[in-house]
C-alpha cells in the first residue's frame, strides 16, 4: 500500500490539511454520533430486560391481580393448601437524591429471583427486625457513599422515610452484578411499610420443576379467586421492548441523519481532492495508469480517511454514549417506564456497526469522487474549460435526478405506512435537494448579474461569475452545505412545532384552575392515592364551582399493560379533550355510559379505532369496553385509556383518588385558593398544590426534559454544519490560490482581494442558507407529520417559527463569514508563490 | 511485439479525425498516412492548431481515430479497448510535454520511478537506471527535490529522463521547447538526441519551432490537416 501513487495522494492531502480534517471530522463526528446513540439506547435496552430477567428469575409464570395488587392472604392460603413454589413480591420505587432505584419487597427466607438475599451474610437478621432496613448491590452503595449499618433517608410512597443499609446484594455472576445495580431489596413487610400498601403484594412468582409444571399450574389456576389470574411470565418486558423500539429507531434515524452529513462532507472533500489533482490523474493516465486503477487509487484513500476517522469517531462515540446514556434513560422515564442505567453496555456488534456504518458511508460518499477519477482522460491536461462545461451541462441531468428524487419524497408518505418507509422518505428529499443544489448555484449568480451594483464593481462581478465558472466545485460545496443546515433546521423546527403542540393541548387540557395531587401522580405511572376525605373538603372550599377528579392505574390487557385515566371531569373540562374523531355529544355520552376513550398513541400502538372493544381484566374477570372516541393526549409514549370514574368504580370497585382540579368562580383569586386548598390539607400529608400555570410549567419542563437528546443531536448536527462550511469556503478559496495569485499581479490589491473571497465565501453561505430554507422546512413537515405520526401515533402540526430558520442561515453566513475572512487575509499574500504554485 | 527489424515500427493508415464544437464539425485530418522506421527521429512541424498533438494523442492511444489504423510494432491500437490501449503507453510509449507534467507530490527521484514501478521494475536494477538517467540529465544532486523546486529547463530534464526510464519503444514530445527559453531549448533537444538516439529509441517530436528540426532524421510539415515531407536538413 505504497506505491508511488499512493504517496503522491498522500502528500497531496498533507499539504492541504483543511481538506483532510475536514474530511476526517466529517466521518469522525457521524460515527461518533450513530455509535453514541447506538451504546446509549442498547444500554437502555439492556438495563431495561435485564432487570426484567433478573425479577422474572426462574420463574415462568406470575399469579396477578388488578392495579391494586395481590391479596397477601392469597399467598398465605395457597401455601396452606399445599402448593409450592410460591414466591411473593413487592415493587416499587425509591427516589434516594439523584437517582431512583426499583424497591423490590422479598421473603428472605424463601430463594426468589435475586437468591436469598443477606442469607450468607450478616445482612439477614437485621433485614428482618430493623425498620426501613435493606440490601444494595455494592456498586449502588459505592455510588451513594453508604457502607453496612449506615441511616439514611429516600422517598417511598409519596413520604420520605428512614431507611438503613442492612448489607449487600450478592450477586451469583458480574451479569446479575449489574442488574443488581440500581435495585434495593427489603422484607416484604418493609417494602409494605415504605411504600404503604400493607397486605398487598405486586405478584406470586411460580417456580415448579419442569416434570410437575403442567398439573401445578392446573392446580394453582383452579384455586385462584375472582379476579386473580395466572399470567406467563416475561410478557410485560415484550410488550415494553415493542413499544419501544419506535422510539429507538427514531434515535437511529436522527443519528443516520449526522452520518449522512459527515457523508456529505467526505463527498465533498473527495471531491475536491479529485478536482485539484485532475492535471496530476492525467499525467498518470498518460504514463499507463488504468482507469480501474485511478479508481482504486481513490476508493483506497477514502477509504484510510474512513478507517481513521471511523476508528475516532468509535472513541468519541464511547465517550459521547457515556453523556447521552443518562439522557436516553431519563427519556426512557418520562415516555414509559422508570429505568435504571448503571452505565455503557459495551457490546461488539454497536462498534462492529459504527465501523461498518464509517467505512460504508465514506466509501459511498467517495464512490462519485472515485469514478469521476477514473473518467479523467489525459486530454483532461489541454481541456480543463470543457470539464467545467461538462459539470454545467451535468448540473441539469443531476437537477432532473433531484426532481425524482423529491417526487419520491413527496409520494412514498402518500403511498405507505411503514416507518421505514418515512425515513426513506426523508433520506430522498435530502439527496433530491442536494442534486438541485448546482442549478440553485447557477440560478442565484444569474439573480445577482443582474444587480447594477454588481454589475457596476468589478470585485462583486468576479466574485459573481467566478461561483459559476467553478461550478464543479462551488456546486458540490452547496450541495454539501445544504444539507448539513437543512438537517439543523429540520430537527429545529420539529421539536419547537413539538413543543407549540404540546403547549397548546396543555392549555387546552388543563381547564381547572388548581391541581391538588398525590406525589408521583402527575404523569399516572404511580397511582399513589389522596387521602379519602380530601377530595369532599376541596370540592367544599369557597368559590370553587366544580371538580374534576383524575386516578392513574395500570391493569392487564391480552395486547399488554394499559395505563388507565380514570376521571370524573366536570362539563367544563370536557373541552380539554380534543377529540380526533366522533362527534362529542355522541362521544361522551357512550363515555358516560361506560365506553372508553383512547389517547392517539394508544390507539396507534394497539391498532384500534372507534367501533372496538377493548378487552381489560378486572377483578371479576375479563371485560370488553366499547372504544367511543380517540382523543389528543402526549402522555408517555404508550398511551393511554380515558374512563370514566362510573365505570371504573363498576367493575374495579375502587374509590381511591390520585388528583383533582378545582374550578374557581369567576373573580376568585387563584392564589388564595391555592392557599384555601393547603389549609384543609393534613399536615404531614404529602400533596402538591399548583396553579394551573405552575402545572403548566412543570409539564413542559418534562417535555424540555424528553426532549434533550433530540436537542443534543441537533447540537452535533450544527457543530458539523458549521464546521462544514467553514472548511468547504476555506479549502474553495484555497483551490484558487493561483488565479488570486494572477489577479494581484494583474493589480488587484490586497484589500480588493479580500473582499472578493469574503464576498464570494458569503454567496455560497447565501446559497446553502436559501436553499436549506425550504429544505428544512419540507424535512420538518416529514419528520412532524410523518415520522412523529408513524413512530409515536401523535397528530402534530408544523409551526413554522422564525428561531431555527434565522438560526440556519446566521450559521450558514456566519461560518462563510469566519471562512472567508480567514481565506481572506491569506489570499493573494505571496502572489509570487502562488503563481508558481506552491 | 514485430521482431523484425526491417518493418516500420509505426504505422499510420487513413487516419481520419473530426472534433464537433457545437453545430460545426472541424475536421483535423482524413486519411492520413505515415510510417516512422525504429531508430528513426522525425520532426512535426506545423502551426499551433495544426493538429500535431491530435496526431499525438492518436499515436500514442489517448485518443481514437474516427476512422483508419494505428499500427505500432504490429499491434493495431484501434482494435484495443481503453485499458488495452492504456496498458500498451504504460510500457511502449514514453511522452514530453511542454509544461513537464511532472507529479508535484512526487520528488524528482520518484517521478523517475514512477513508471518504472508502474511496469513492475522497481527494483534495484531499475533504482539504478533511474539514478543513472538522473546523473545524465545532470540532475544526480536534485534527487530528493520535488518539481517546484526547479527550474523550467531543469524540469523539462526530468520529463526527458522520466520518458525513457522504462525504456519504451516510442518517445513521443509534444513541444517539448515551447515552455523554454532558446539556449535551454536547445540543451533539451540536444538532451534527447543523446539520450534518445543514441540507445536507439524512435522520436516523434510535435513542434512550432525550427530549432528541433536540427536533430531530425525527417521533418514533416503538417498544414491543413496534410502531411508534407521535407528533406532532412543536414546534419550538424
Amino acid at each position: 500500500m505504497n506505491t508511488l501513487p499512493q504517496r503522491a495522494g498522500r502528500r497531496h492531502l498533507a499539504r492541504h490539511p483543511w481538506l483532510l480534517a475536514l474530511a476526517l471530522l466529517g466521518i469522525t463526528l457521524g460515527v461518533a454520533v450513530v455509535t453514541a446513540i447506538d451504546l446509549a439506547s442498547e444500554s437502555a435496552r439492556r438495563a431495561f430486560t435485564l432487570g426484567a430477567e433478573t425479577l422474572t428469575g426462574r420463574a415462568s409464570h406470575h399469579v396477578v391481580a388488578g392495579p391494586g395488587g395481590v391479596d397477601e392472604r392469597l399467598y398465605a392460603s395457597l401455601r396452606l393448601a399445599g402448593h409450592h413454589g410460591l414466591v411473593p413480591l413487592l415493587e416499587g420505587y425509591l427516589q434516594l437524591p439523584g437517582r431512583t432505584l426499583q424497591l423490590l419487597g422479598v421473603d428472605p427466607l424463601v430463594e426468589g429471583p435475586v437468591g436469598r438475599p443477606g442469607g450468607s451474610g450478616d445482612g439477614l437478621l437485621p433485614l428482618l427486625t430493623v425498620p426501613g432496613a435493606l440490601l444494595l448491590g455494592r456498586a449502588t452503595g459505592a455510588a451513594l457513599g453508604l457502607t453496612p449499618g449506615a441511616d439514611f433517608t429516600g422517598i417511598a410512597g409519596g413520604r420520605e422515610r428512614r431507611l438503613q443499609l442492612a448489607g449487600w446484594l450478592e450477586p451469583t455472576d458480574p451479569v446479575q452484578a449489574r442488574a443488581l445495580d440500581g435495585l434495593a431489596v427489603a422484607d416484604i413487610a418493609t417494602a409494605q411499610e415504605l411504600l404503604g400498601r400493607h397486605g398487598r403484594l405486586s405478584r406470586i412468582d411460580v417456580i415448579l420443576p419442569a416434570a410437575e409444571r403442567a398439573d401445578g399450574l392446573a392446580r394453582l389456576e383452579a384455586a385462584l379467586p375472582p379476579g386473580v389470574r395466572l399470567e406467563t411470565a416475561g410478557r410485560d418486558a415484550v410488550f415494553m421492548t415493542e413499544v419501544t423500539a419506535a422510539f429507538t429507531l427514531n434515535l437511529t434515524a436522527l443519528s443516520l441523519l449526522a452520518l449522512l452529513v459527515g457523508a456529505f462532507l467526505v463527498y465533498n472533500t473527495m471531491t475536491f481532492a479529485v478536482l485539484q489533482r485532475l492535471p496530476q490523474f492525467a499525467i498518470l493516465r498518460t504514463l499507463g495508469v488504468t482507469r480501474g486503477e485511478l479508481f482504486r487509487l481513490v476508493s483506497t484513500e477514502a477509504l484510510l480517511i474512513g478507517a481513521v476517522g471511523t476508528v475516532a469517531g468509535l472513541l468519541l462515540g464511547l465517550l459521547l454514549g457515556n453523556g447521552l446514556v443518562g439522557l436516553v434513560a431519563r427519556t426512557f422515564d418520562d415516555l414509559y417506564f422508570t429505568l435504571t442505567v448503571s452505565g455503557l453496555f459495551l457490546t461488539p456488534w454497536s462498534l462492529a456497526k459504527g465501523g461498518l456504518l464509517g467505512l460504508g458511508a465514506t466509501w459511498l460518499a467517495a464512490l462519485a469522487p472515485a469514478l469521476a477519477a477514473s473518467r479523467i482522460t489525459p486530454g483532461t491536461l489541454q481541456r480543463r474549460s470543457a470539464l467545467e462545461a461538462t459539470v454545467r451541462r451535468l448540473a441539469w441531468i443531476a437537477a432532473a435526478a433531484g426532481g425524482v428524487l423529491l417526487l419520491v419524497a413527496l409520494l412514498l408518505p402518500a403511498v405507505t405506512s411503514g416507518l421505514v418507509s418515512g425515513f426513506a422518505a426523508l433520506f430522498a428529499l435530502l439527496l433530491g435537494a442536494a442534486l438541485l443544489a448546482p442549478v440553485a448555484v447557477r440560478g442565484l449568480a444569474w439573480l445577482l448579474r443582474r444587480l447594477p451594483m454588481v454589475q457596476a464593481g468589478v470585485v462583486p462581478r468576479l466574485a459573481v461569475t467566478g461561483l459559476v465558472a467553478s461550478l464543479s466545485r462551488t456546486g458540490v460545496a452547496t450541495a454539501a452545505l445544504t444539507v448539513a443546515v437543512a438537517a439543523a433546521i429540520g430537527i429545529g423546527l420539529m421539536i419547537d412545532s413539538f413543543r407549540l403542540t404540546v403547549d397548546r393541548w396543555l392549555g387546552q387540557r388543563l381547564q381547572a384552575d388548581v391541581y391538588v395531587s398525590a406525589p408521583g401522580a402527575l404523569d399516572g405511572t404511580l397511582s399513589n392515592p389522596l387521602p379519602e376525605a380530601l377530595p369532599g373538603r376541596l370540592a367544599a372550599l369557597e368559590g370553587v364551582r366544580a371538580t374534576s377528579s383524575y386516578l392513574g392505574a395500570t391493569v392487564a390487557s391480552p395486547t399488554g399493560p394499559a395505563r388507565l385515566a380514570v376521571v370524573d371531569i366536570a362539563r367544563a373540562g370536557r373541552a380539554g379533550h380534543v377529540l380526533l374523531e366522533g362527534d362529542p355529544d355522541v362521544v361522551w355520552a357512550a363515555f358516560d355510559a361506560g365506553a372508553v376513550l383512547l389517547s392517539e398513541p394508544f390507539a396507534h400502538l394497539r391498532g384500534l379505532a372507534v367501533g372496538d372493544r377493548l378487552q381489560l381484566e378486572t377483578p371479576t374477570g375479563s371485560r370488553m369496553f366499547p372504544v367511543a372516541g380517540i382523543y389528543a393526549d402526549f402522555v408517555g409514549g404508550s398511551g393511554r385509556v380515558l374512563m370514566a370514574r362510573t365505570t371504573w368504580r363498576q367493575h374495579w370497585r375502587d374509590p381511591a383518588v390520585s388528583s383533582v382540579g378545582l374550578y374557581a368562580e369567576t373573580g376568585v383569586d387563584v392564589e388564595a385558593l391555592v392557599t384555601a386548598a393547603r389549609a384543609v390539607t393534613d399536615p404531614g400529608v404529602p400533596v402538591t398544590i399548583r396553579s394551573n400555570r405552575a402545572l403548566r410549567e412543570a409539564s413542559l419542563q418534562v417535555f424540555d426534559r424528553t426532549f434533550r437528546i433530540t436537542g443534543v443531536l441537533r447540537l452535533l448536527a450544527l457543530g458539523v454544519a458549521f464546521a462544514g462550511i467553514f472548511g468547504a469556503c476555506l479549502m474553495l478559496q484555497e483551490e484558487r490560490a493561483r488565479e488570486f495569485g494572477m489577479l494581484r499581479a494583474l493589480g488587484l490589491l490586497p484589500g480588493q482581494l479580500r473582499g472578493l473571497v469574503t464576498l464570494q465565501t458569503l454567496l455560497l453561505g447565501l446559497a446553502a442558507g436559501l436553499l436549506a430554507l425550504p429544505l428544512g422546512v419540507a424535512l420538518a413537515e416529514l419528520l412532524t407529520t410523518v415520522i412523529n405520526r408513524r413512530a409515536f401515533g401523535w397528530t402534530l402540526a408544523l409551526d413554522v417559527t422564525a428561531g431555527p430558520l434565522l438560526g440556519g442561515l446566521l450559521l450558514a453566513l456566519g461560518a462563510a463569514l469566519v471562512a472567508g475572512l480567514l481565506a481572506g487575509r491569506r489570499a493573494g499574500m505571496r502572489p509570487a508563490a502562488a503563481l508558481r504554485g506552491e | 511485439m514485430n521482431g523484425d527489424s526491417a518493418a516500420p515500427l509505426v504505422c499510420l493508415s487513413g487516419l481520419c479525425r473530426h472534433y464537433r464544437e457545437g453545430e460545426v464539425t472541424r475536421t483535423v485530418f482524413a486519411g492520413l498516412d505515415l510510417e516512422l522506421a525504429r531508430g528513426e527521429c522525425v520532426v512535426l512541424f506545423g502551426r499551433s492548431g495544426s493538429g500535431k498533438t491530435t496526431l499525438l494523442n492518436l499515436v500514442s492511444g489517448i485518443d481514437r481515430p474516427d476512422a483508419g489504423r494505428v499500427d505500432i510494432d504490429g499491434t493495431d491500437l484501434t482494435g484495443l479497448d481503453e485499458e488495452g490501449r492504456t496498458l500498451f503507453r504504460r510500457g511502449r510509449i514514453g511522452f514530453v510535454h511542454q509544461f513537464f507534467n511532472l507529479l508535484p507530490t512526487l520528488t524528482v527521484f520518484e517521478n523517475l520511478m514512477l513508471p518504472l514501478e508502474l511496469n513492475g521494475r522497481a527494483d534495484a536494477a531499475g533504482r539504478q537506471r533511474a539514478s543513472g538517467l538522473l546523473a545524465e540529465v545532470g540532475l544526480a544532486d536534485r534527487r530528493d527535490s520535488f518539481p517546484d523546486r526547479l527550474s523550467g529547463g531543469e524540469q523539462q530534464r526530468v520529463a526527458v529522463a522520466r520518458a525513457l526510464v522504462h525504456d519504451p519503444l516510442l518517445l513521443l514530445a509534444d513541444e517539448p521547447t515551447g515552455n523554454l527559453d532558446a539556449e535551454t531549448g536547445a540543451r533539451v533537444l540536444a538532451l534527447l538526441q543523446r539520450l534518445a538516439l543514441a540507445s536507439g529509441h524512435t522520436l516523434l517530436i510535435a513542434t512550432h519551432s525550427r530549432e528541433a528540426t536540427t536533430i531530425a532524421d525527417r521533418v514533416l510539415v503538417f498544414n491543413d490537416g496534410c502531411l508534407r515531407e521535407e528533406g532532412a536538413p543536414a546534419a550538424e
